[in-house]
Parts: structure tokens; C-alpha cells; sequence
């Protein structure tokens, strides 16, 4: 069977004295630079709670596992791939490629990248196009990991001949064939990914994690709004810091709420306000004017007057 | 006979494990690795037909294994197989290495005609003995 | 540290040109403000000056008698833009460790130079002054051919790109040997050496520089045997197989006549000896380039005039100037052979062959920054007294765009010839692939070869038979400059 691990990551351990020989797992925790990876997303990261002990937990579980076959009691390659699920802007990128890192540290992928994809790189448009597609993304993810965002686009089982079924059956052969090659994660909204285990059982079986991301609260999203404008140089006036309190709640009750993003997107429009502002002054700017973002950049969005504030416009999902 | 075109045919025949760090290697140099196969190893054709395209953005060699073990499953035993790795870079933008994977399981060799013309003088002509089959149908 | 003197030819015309004789540093040849062009062609020598001759003087000299000056002033200089054609020599430094002589860099407008003629630069540069009596002794070490002079030679006619793709073989060193014994051999016997050294696993054989057409084997005869020999090995093997056919002779109508032979025949590459002349050469490369043929200069003479640290010619220069002229191989050195070579200086020659851009390197005697201007690479010839025990030595040093020539290695095998060949052919591969893997061949060297000999006899007894051959004696053209010494900026 191909998932067989012919070369574990080191020889079996024989206690050299005939004694019990030991394996000291704080100090792998240490030395293989999970304990480090983990430390930067608890600090590099808002909230999260949740997706933080989960990743502690799968991090132990490996480093454990990794112990086992060292001392010859593990046979099996351990299945990796996982479903990341949540709303949009819920960070599940941003601990994919934790996660990448994570895996390549502990020896589980070789090179540690990720490749992000959706249906459409792929699912072709004409027979014989998807199979080359999915082998190519696949080649380019071998190594590393493989992030399929709104995996369950693939599955359309209102076209019985659609294409995305081709590229379903490379991946689940894939998935299973060459897990020392590949870790596949697939992401999307909770519901939607639940429905698609259910359609494809094959994809739920070779599914050994499964990770929620839930929405952030208010202050967690003020708290990420503020790390954004520190890491480029601005900050909110007292006046600005009240105003994008209020933004976040009204916008986090609208539609197409997409968390981190769409405090992102929020605050790149507050600067583009600013820069109006400061342009249409027509007087000499100080450094403190540059970095600051007044009310009046806030609150000149149209979430106040009931409207969502979105440029350019979401598509129609 | 056992055909000596590439960097490696003097030594046993590579097992995957070997193939694997050859291509990592050149992967790790930057090289584009291409698979060819052909039924027509005269030491002249150039041209070995192309599995698919050479791989310029596959970071680890397990994606040229996948397409290696495609190419093996349609036509090892009946063709030679080689990988090859492309430089880009300026004044080379040629071939780095060169070496086959697989191998038919009979190798049957050349002839060698000589047409004796002009005095002493001799016309040499190498012919794979397979070639005299047509391709598709020669090991 | 010598005075250096800041007087020039600031002197008014009319003083400068009145008949009599005048230091060679108060006719222009010492300007110590002059900053070369880029189109300049810069030579350094050492000029070791008699005793009681001032260095700057003699430095000056050297720019003078190698450029416009003669030993008196002329007043037909005042018909010409003198000034431009006068050679400058604009620094004069010690030679490190070396008391008495000097490091003298003289530039030279492009303009004193025919485009294209090795013989044009060389009767310039290394023309009259070697033999200048205030001098003890001279020799050039560098020069720095401009952009605008390179793109006047055509370059290598294969270049080692080309030759790669025309044999097929990349990723490893091309293995050679030479014929031995290099007189004697009748053609038949001649060709049987060929036929069992290409059929055992070598890419090439070589004559020796010696061999062009001697009572004992006609040109003729060794052509037709040889190439019998290399089409058989090349059906046998299945793989590109060719043999340099020396090509040299007494005259040029006899050099164009056997290299159309060799063409007739249907050879792959055609071989000359340093020793016919930097036009020959040139006229050579140039019907190569013509005709398809790999061009393969054998650096015979050589040694005459660059083994000497003080006087002469540094092979370095030799290298740039092949490069120029259009051959393809160059022997440029083994480091671990039995012949001359120092493995800084051995670099430094190897870097001007195959590199398209050889920056500055004193530990390595490259003096100059070259560009190439995508001149064709020069493939490089480590030959004599080299064998299959020292391959993770030759590869680490040399690299792998390199033809490695095992002659007795191979001929002189205990169970033949064939055996020798496969013996080096085992060994690089298994060396290449090694390398490849990552593994530490300098360290591991021997017990790869040890490895790779469990699955070929060859290799086992090659390893057997010259474990311990080695030719330790200290070279005599080393750099003056210690690898950890900083370029003097």
C-alpha cells in the first residue's frame, strides 16, 4: 500500500542499555519551532480562541505521533487533510499558512508552501480540460499544502455532466495515494461544506480535522482594525475611535458581513476619505495630520445611512 | 546491448528513490524538468516525444514523480524514458541534465551499414535495429 | 613603497618634440591621472627593472615601446593625434612580497588595435618590449579586454552550450584520453585504442600534439582507422561518440586539406596545436565555425613562456585571447595532475573560460573585471596524469563543464582498455550523482567510489592500481596575493 511510511522520519529507537529509552516531548515541542509557530499566532492573531486550541491540539497529537514512530509504533502515515469552516474573513487563509508551516516543521510536508485555488483553477470548460488543470495545481501544491476555498463549488450535482466531478475523483485519489506528498485543506461556509461532506462521503472519510472559525466579536474586530492602521502608519483620532466602534456594530448586522475583510476594506476607504480631506485643506500638512484618521473619515460612510457600505460592490454570491 | 545516452547509464538502473533526489536537485537549482519518451533512441533523434509540458513551476519533486508514473504507466516497458532539466539562464538556456528512468526490457541495438565509396573512403549509417518496426509496435 | 612621481608631459609641445633623446615618463607615458575608458584595452605587468632603473621609468618604458615610442623623440609624432595613440601607464604598485619588481597597469586606446586579429594585439602588446635592455624581466599577467574589442571576434565556433547539445550529454564532465603511446602506432593499431576506449564508456579520444603524419602512420591512415573506430563505438553504445583528429601540419594548405577530410568523414571535431600561430588558429576557428566542427586546441609550447613567474606571458592571458580567437576545448589544467598548476590560478583560468562575467579576483591572479559580452564559453581540458581515484577531487575543483582526459587512467587499466574507460565512466556518474544528492564529495569521495566499484570490477581494480598516485610538488606560477587578501581598491 503506497500510504506506508517506508522511511520514518528517523531510525526506530533501541534503548542502547536494554532500559526504557525516552523521548523528551517538551523539548521537541521546543526544538522543532511549533512552540515558536504557536506563540506568533496567539500574538499575531485577534481572538480566535477556539481555532488556536484546536491547532495546539492537532500539534500535539502530531509531535506525539512523529515520538510513535520512533519507537516503531506507527505503520501508517497519519492522515492530514482537514476542512477549515467559518464566514468569510474569518482568518482560515491566514492559519492555512500556519498551518503550512506547522506541518513542514514537524516533517509532514517537505517544503511547507501554500497554494490557494478555487473551482475555477481547477474545473475546465470543455471535456478533457480538468483533469490537466487539477494535476497541475496539484504538482504545484505536491510538498506543501493545497487550500480549495469554497470547495463545495466543485460538487454540482444539478449538472450531472459538470466537470467538477472529474476533478473530484483526481483529488480523492490523490488524497489518499500520496499523503506523504500532499495535505489538502478544504474551506468554506460551515453549512454549505456539511452538505457537501454529505454528497461526497469520500471527501468526509479522508477528512481527518475538522476546524470552525467562528465570527469575531465587536472588540475583536476594533482590535484587528487597530493592528491594520498601526502596521501602516495610522491611527484613529479619539473621536475616529468612537465612530468606527459604532461603524462595526452597524455593519457587523448587514449583509455580506465578511469580518476581518471587511474591516480591511473599511479602513482602506477611511484613508482614501483622508486623503481627500487633507488634499482639499489646501494648507501645509504636519506628520500628525498624515497619520490620523478623523471622525469625519468614518463617518462619511454609507453604513450610517443604512446603506452597505461596499466599493466596489460585492457580486452577487 | 545497454544504450549509454544520459548522465547515468553506467550505474544500475535508478530506483524512484534516486530519481526523486536527481530532480529535486534540479528543481532546487531552478530547472524546468521536462519527461520525454521515444521508441527511436538513435543517437540523432533529438526529439524524444514530450509528456506534457516541462514542469517550470513545481516545487517539489513528488509533482515530477506523479507525471513520471503517468508516463511509465503508458508506456514503459515499450519506449525509453528520460527526464531532462531546462536552465533559463542567459548564456546557457540549454539543457543541464539529462539522464533515463526506464528502459525497455530488451535492448536490441544499432547496425552499423557501410557503404564503401571514393577509394578508402567509408559512409557510415547507424540503424536501430527496432526502427525497422513501425513506431508504436518496435519493443 | 616607491615615490610615486606625478610629473607628466604637461610640458609645452614645442620642448616636448625637440630632437634628442627623453624619459619615456616625460613624453606622456606615465600618467598617474589618467583614468582608463571603458572602451580602453588595460594590460598589467611585472616589470622587474635592472638594477638602479626607476620602476616608473621602466614602467613607462614598457607603455612606450609597447605603444608609439621609439628610443628618440620623432617630430613625424606632431602629424598625428599622438596623444591619443600613446599607451598610458596610470599605476605602478610592488609586487607583494617580491622586492624589485612592480605591478605596472598601462592602458590602451581601442584604436591601436585591429578588429579581430590576435596577431595585431599580440605583436602590440608583447611585441618589441620583452626584450628592452633596461628591463631584467617582463611579464604580462592580465589584460581587460573591452566590451567594444570582444564583439569584434567571433568567439568559440561551438562553444561548450552547443557542443553540449550536439553530443547530448549534460550534466556531467565529458571524459577523454588521449592515444598512447603518442609515436609508433600504425593507424590500425592507432584506431583499436580508439574503438576500445569509446566503446568502454569515454566520450572522446584525443591524438597527442605531436602526431600529424609521421613514417609510421600517414594522416590518411589514422583518420580512416579512427573514424571506422568511432562510428562502431557509436553503434555500439548508441551513444554520440567523436576523436579529436589533429589536424596540424606544416602549412595552412595542408591544415585545410585534412580538416575537409576529417569533415568528408564525417567527424565531429577537428584538433590544433598552440604552436601554429595565433592567425592559424584564428583561420582554424574560423573554418569551424563554418563547417560545424568542434574546434580543439591543444596548449602546446605554452609552457615556455608562461611557467615563469617573472618573465613572459601568464596563461591567464593566453585563455582570453583563445577565447577570443575562436577555439572550443583549451587545456587549462588539472591541479591534481602531473602537470603545472596552481588551484587558485587553475580557477582563475577555468572562470575566464567558461563564466560570461570573471569579476576581479587577485587570490585567483584574475586582476581585471571581464566581461564577455555573451561570447561563446570555452570548454575547458584537464588532462595528464590524472585517474578514476582523484574523480571527487577533479569534479570538486573543475566542476562539470569540463572534458576530463584519462590517458595512461585508462589505456594503462590492468584488464584493458575498455576497462579503464568504464572504470572513469563509473566513477563520474557516480561522483555526479552523489554531488546531486547533496552529499559532501570531498569528505565521502572515497567511500563513493568505494560504493560504486561493489558493481564494477573496473573501477575496483583502477581504485587498486593507483590509490596512491599523486604528483605533490609546489607550482611554480601561484597568485601573488593570498586568498584572504582584499582587492587593493
Amino acid at each position: 500500500m503506497e500510504a506506508v511510511i517506508d522511511t520514518p522520519p528517523t531510525a526506530p529507537l533501541a534503548a542502547p542499555d536494554g532500559g526504557e529509552q525516552a523521548i523528551d516531548l517538551r523539548a521537541e515541542f521546543t526544538e522543532s519551532g511549533l512552540a515558536r509557530v504557536l506563540d506568533e499566532l496567539d500574538t499575531d492573531l485577534v481572538g480566535l480562541v477556539p481555532v488556536k486550541q484546536r491547532l495546539r491540539e492537532i500539534g500535539a497529537l502530531l509531535l506525539v505521533d512523529r515520538a510513535r514512530a520512533r519507537f516503531g509504533l506507527q505503520a501508517v502515515s497519519p492522515t492530514l487533510h482537514m476542512s477549515f469552516t467559518g464566514n468569510p474573513g474569518t482568518g482560515k487563509t491566514t492559519v492555512a499558512l500556519r498551518m503550512a508551516e506547522i506541518l513542514h516543521r514537524l516533517g509532514y510536508v517537505r517544503k511547507g508552501h501554500l497554494v490557494t485555488v478555487t473551482r475555477d483553477d481547477l474545473v475546465g470548460q470543455y471535456i478533457g480540460h480538468t483533469a490537466p488543470k487539477t494535476k497541475e495545481v496539484l504538482k504545484r501544491a505536491m510538498g506543501g499544502v493545497l487550500f480549495i476555498d469554497e470547495a463545495y463549488y466543485l460538487y454540482r450535482p444539478e449538472n450531472e455532466r459538470d466537470y467538477g466531478q472529474e476533478a473530484i475523483e483526481i483529488l480523492l485519489q490523490v488524497m489518499e495515494n500520496q499523503r506523504d506528498d500532499l495535505v489538502v485543506i478544504l474551506a468554506g461556509y460551515a453549512d454549505r461544506m456539511e452538505r457537501f461532506f454529505t454528497a461526497n462521503p469520500g471527501f468526509r472519510s479522508r477528512v481527518a480535522h475538522h476546524i470552525d472559525f467562528p465570527d469575531y466579536t465587536g472588540g475583536e474586530l476594533e482590535a484587528i482594525g487597530a493592528r491594520i492602521l498601526d502596521g501602516m502608519n495610522y491611527r484613529l483620532s479619539p473621536a475616529a475611535e468612537e465612530a468606527f466602534h459604532r461603524y462595526v456594530e452597524l455593519r457587523m448586522a448587514q449583509p455580506h458581513f465578511a469580518n476581518g475583510r471587511s474591516v480591511r476594506n473599511a479602513l482602506d476607504r477611511a484613508r482614501l476619505r483622508q486623503a481627500n480631506r487633507l488634499f482639499a485643506s489646501e494648507r501645509p500638512v504636519t506628520a500628525g495630520d498624515l497619520t490620523t484618521i478623523e471622525a469625519e473619515d468614518i463617518l462619511a460612510s454609507r453604513v450610517f445611512s443604512g446603506g452597505i457600505d461596499s466599493y466596489p460592490p460585492l457580486p452577487a454570491r | 546491448m545497454r544504450i549509454t545516452q544520459g548522465a547515468f547509464s553506467f550505474l544500475p538502473d535508478l530506483d524512484d528513490g534516486q530519481i526523486t533526489r536527481q530532480v529535486q536537485y534540479c528543481i532546487d537549482k531552478g530547472w524546468a524538468v521536462n519527461i520525454e519518451f521515444t521508441d527511436d533512441p538513435h543517437p540523432r533523434n533529438t526529439y524524444w516525444e514530450m509528456w506534457g509540458m516541462p514542469m517550470f513551476d513545481v516545487p517539489d519533486a513528488a509533482g515530477v514523480m506523479f507525471e513520471l508514473n503517468a508516463c511509465r504507466k503508458a508506456h514503459a516497458g515499450r519506449n525509453y524514458i528520460r527526464v531532462s532539466a531546462f536552465d533559463s539562464t542567459h548564456t546557457w538556456e540549454s539543457l543541464r541534465l539529462s539522464f533515463i528512468t526506464d528502459r525497455p526490457a530488451d535492448e536490441p541495438g544499432f547496425a552499423l551499414d557501410r557503404q564503401e565509396v571514393d577509394g578508402r573512403s567509408i559512409r557510415y549509417t547507424t540503424r536501430a535495429y527496432a526502427a525497422d518496426r513501425p513506431e508504436g509496435a518496435r519493443y | 613603497m616607491n615615490a610615486i612621481d606625478k610629473t607628466t608631459s604637461a610640458d609645452a609641445p614645442r620642448s616636448r618634440y625637440s630632437a634628442g633623446v627623453m624619459e619615456y615618463r616625460k613624453m606622456g607615458y606615465w600618467q598617474p591621472d589618467y583614468e582608463p575608458k571603458d572602451t580602453d584595452v588595460i594590460a598589467l605587468f611585472r616589470v622587474t627593472p635592472q638594477d638602479g632603473v626607476d620602476p616608473i621609468e621602466a614602467s613607462a618604458a614598457v607603455a612606450g615601446e609597447s605603444s608609439t615610442a621609439t628610443w628618440t623623440v620623432v617630430w613625424t609624432d606632431r602629424l598625428t593625434a599622438c596623444d591619443k595613440y600613446r599607451a598610458k601607464c596610470y599605476r605602478v604598485d610592488p609586487v607583494p612580497n617580491s622586492p624589485g619588481s612592480w605591478f605596472a597597469y598601462i592602458a590602451y586606446d581601442l584604436d591601436l588595435f585591429e578588429p579581430g586579429s590576435i596577431a595585431n594585439l599580440s605583436a602590440s602588446i608583447i611585441g618589441n618590449v620583452f626584450g628592452f635592455k633596461p628591463l631584467k624581466a617582463l611579464r604580462l599577467e592580465d589584460m581587460r579586454l573591452p566590451v567594444a574589442y570582444v564583439k569584434t571576434f567571433d568567439g568559440p565556433a561551438t562553444g561548450i552550450v552547443v557542443e553540449r547539445e550536439r553530443l547530448d550529454k549534460f550534466g556531467r564532465p565529458l571524459l577523454g584520453a588521449t592515444v598512447k603511446p603518442k609515436l609508433g602506432l600504425s593507424g590500425r593499431n592507432y584506431g583499436r585504442v580508439v574503438y576500445e576506449a569509446l566503446k568502454g564508456g569515454l566520450d572522446f579520444t584525443k591524438d597527442d600534439e605531436n602526431i600529424n603524419s609521421q613514417p609510421f602512420m600517414h594522416w590518411r591512415d589514422r583518420f580512416l582507422y579512427c573514424m571506422e573506430a568511432v562510428n562502431k563505438a557509436q553503434a555500439s553504445t548508441g551513444e554520440v561518440k567523436g576523436t579529436y583528429l589533429n589536424i596540424t601540419a606544416g602549412t595552412m594548405e595542408d591544415m585545410y586539406e585534412r580538416a575537409e577530410f576529417a569533415k568528408q568523414l564525417g567527424s565531429s571535431i577537428v584538433m590544433i596545436d598552440l604552436i601554429i600561430g595565433y592567425t592559424a588558429i584564428q583561420s582554424m576557428a574560423k573554418w569551424a565555425r563554418r563547417n560545424d566542427m568542434i574546434l580543439h586546441l591543444h596548449r602546446a609550447g605554452h609552457s615556455t613562456y608562461t611557467r615563469q613567474k617573472t618573465h613572459g606571458v601568464s596563461f591567464r592571458v593566453i585563455a582570453k585571447w583563445m577565447r577570443l580567437a575562436g577555439v572550443d576545448h583549451i587545456h587549462a589544467g588539472t591541479v591534481v595532475g602531473k602537470l603545472e598548476g596552481d588551484p587558485h590560478t587553475t580557477k582563475g583560468y577555468y572562470d575566464i573560460c567558461r563564466e560570461d562575467y570573471v569579476p576581479q579576483n587577485l587570490a585567483h591572479g584574475v586582476f581585471f573585471d571581464q566581461d564577455w559580452a555573451s561570447t561563446r564559453k570555452l570548454m575547458p581540458v584537464a588532462s595528464g596524469g590524472i585517474h578514476a581515484g582523484q574523480m571527487h577531487q577533479l569534479i570538486d575543483l573543475l566542476g562539470e563543464d569540463v572534458v576530463l582526459q584519462f590517458g595512461g587512467g585508462t589505456i594503462g587499466h590492468p584488464m584493458g582498455i575498455q576497462a579503464g574507460a568504464t572504470a572513469n565512466r563509473v566513477a563520474l556518474e557516480a561522483m555526479i550523482l552523489a554531488r546531486n544528492e547533496g552529499r559532501d564529495i570531498v569528505v565521502e569521495g572515497p567511500d563513493i567510489l568505494q560504493d560504486a566499484a561493489r558493481h564494477c570490477l573496473p573501477l575496483r581494480q583502477a581504485l587498486d592500481t593507483w590509490k596512491d598516485v599523486t604528483f605533490n610538488y609546489s607550482s611554480t606560477d601561484t597568485p601573488d596575493f593570498v586568498p584572504q587578501a582584499t582587492a587593493a581598491e
